[in-house]
């Protein structure tokens, strides 16, 4: 046994409890309700919202739409009846997400042979047979419309890239990419403080930028009448739609 | 609205119409009304009875329904009657069947021509004083006159208007929803007339449709759902073309 510097036998120190993780009730921690299940403000029906979840439920209980984020590498496949095989395969990156209830859309890009492509899909259509995530990845933004101005190797994504696989309990990592754009003039003014953008790496002088500043309105942040605060109905309908989906 | 795919892969949009509390509240004969058929009195979504007429409230009385917000006439035919009191429901329309629906369009107020006939106004420069949205010249030298009906500004909205021919895709019996094809005049939530089509391309469209109206606590039970057969529901797999 050890002896300590006094030269009496010290005293019995027990082992360190084990700290368990348990992965299993982290995952479960972890909810992710896609963005439209949420309800816009507005004076709708609660009746129609209900009939409207019904449905999507009902689509996604056949049809596995899985969790993705802006920024995420997906692969679609589509049913089409002018193709050879009849079905169309189209790899690119989650730009957006719109539109809610049943007829929420998202934006693929790619740029195939040097001509930037972008498909809108929406999710409930009968008309998509797969949607595989290739790669998870998120962004510092939510809507990736800059990379139309960028240059095109951020948009470029192979076509038959193998998926990156994922465990199920890490967190989905962010790309803090600054991306690099094609020399100005731009489809939008990416530089004003309205696109709150964050990925791109502005190489424009400093005068630019104060000019740029001189459209903010940081009264925006304290306006209370702007405040729609979704977690109460967050929660009620998660619960709603994974009980549903459980059975 | 919402949108809905058709097994084809073809998508459309589609309103929802609730059938709230209707009631048939009276009959009127073909001699007491004057016209060429006989009509029939429905009321539709309850309402407070304040701020009603004395003669309305008898109606409602004698009916033994709740005050109603709105009271249209039908004109049905003879065979077609139904007894005072008697609800409707969403059921009494099938999928595959055409409807026309009336309602009060969006009031906008007063408004300029340009907005309420359409007209092209006149430029934004080259010497334009002070005219930019007018409506110009009302009439010749010669009519001496403005006709009657002439277009010009005013309240625009707010009035009774029909849109015709539309398909109904889905019926939902649990909740008396019916889900009509397109858009339908009124802004959200307003009070709608739902009625057959009288376009003769759809006269002979209605096959076996419940006659005079389809009754609760009769012996049909009817699926919470009805669809149109052409309708993609979200319980099958997804579309592929063979």
């Amino acid at each position: 046994c050890r002896i300590s510097s006094d030269g009496k036998p010290a005293k019995f120190q027990p082992p360190p409890k084990p700290v368990i993780i348990d992965k299993q009730k982290q995952r479960e921690e972890k909810r992710f309700l896609s963005p439209e299940f949420i309800p816009p403000r507005g004076r709708i029906d609660p009746l129609k919202l209900f009939l409207e979840r019904k449905d999507m439920i009902q689509r996604r209980k056949v049809f596995n739409i899985p969790e993705f984020y802006v920024g995420h590498i997906l692969a679609v496949t589509t049913a089409d009846p002018y193709a050879n095989n009849k079905t169309n395969r189209f790899v690119g990156i989650c730009i957006q997400r719109g539109g809610k209830g049943l007829g929420a859309t998202f934006v693929l890009r790619n740029v195939i042979e040097d001509q930037g492509v972008e498909i809108c899909y929406e999710l409930y259509s009968p008309r998509i047979q797969a949607i595989e995530v290739l790669k998870l990845e998120k962004r510092l933004d939510d809507n990736l419309m800059y990379l139309r101005d960028a240059l095109p190797e951020y948009s470029t994504f192979d076509m038959n890239m193998k998926p990156v696989s994922h465990l199920d309990h890490e967190e989905i990592p962010v790309n803090k990419l600054q991306v690099r754009m094609k020399p100005k003039p731009w489809s939008k003014r990416w530089e004003r403080p309205k696109y709150n953008v964050k990925g791109i790496k502005f190489e424009l002088p400093e005068g630019k930028m104060r000019e740029a500043q001189k459209w903010s309105q940081p009264w925006l942040e304290f306006d209370m009448m702007r405040e729609y605060d979704t977690s109460k109905i967050e929660e009620k309908i998660w619960k709603e739609v994974s009980e549903e989906l459980k059975k | 609205m919402m949108p809905i795919w058709t097994k084809s892969g073809k998508k459309h949009a589609v309103t929802l119409l609730k059938v709230q509390d209707c009631h048939v509240l009276r009959y009127i004969s073909k001699e007491e009304s004057g016209g060429k058929t006989s009509k029939l009195l429905v009321g539709g979504k309850n309402g407070s009875p304040f701020f009603k007429s004395e003669a309305a409230m008898e109606i409602f009385k004698e009916a033994g329904v709740p005050p109603k917000q709105k009271v249209t006439t039908f004109n049905v035919t003879d065979d077609a009657i139904i007894k005072p009191g008697t609800p409707l429901y969403a059921a009494h329309f099938r999928p595959g069947q055409f409807v026309d629906v009336t309602a009060k369009t969006i009031g906008k107020g007063f408004q300029g021509v340009m907005k309420r006939w359409g007209f092209k106004g006149q430029p934004a420069s080259h010497g334009q004083t002070k005219t930019h949205r007018r409506p110009g010249a009302i009439s010749t030298n010669k009519a001496g006159k403005v006709y009657r009906g002439k277009k010009m500004p005013g309240k625009m909205g707010n009035i009774y208007r029909t849109s015709f021919g539309l398909k109904v895709w889905r019926i939902n019996t649990k909740h008396d929803i019916i889900y009509v094809n397109g858009s339908v005049p009124g802004h959200a939530n307003c009070l709608v007339k739902v009625k057959d089509s009288k376009l003769p391309t759809y006269k002979d469209c209605n096959k076996n449709p419940p006659f005079p109206t389809f009754f609760a606590d009769g012996d049909e039970n009817l699926p919470e759902d009805l669809y149109d057969e052409e309708i993609f529901q979200f319980t099958d797999p997804s579309v592929t073309y063979a």
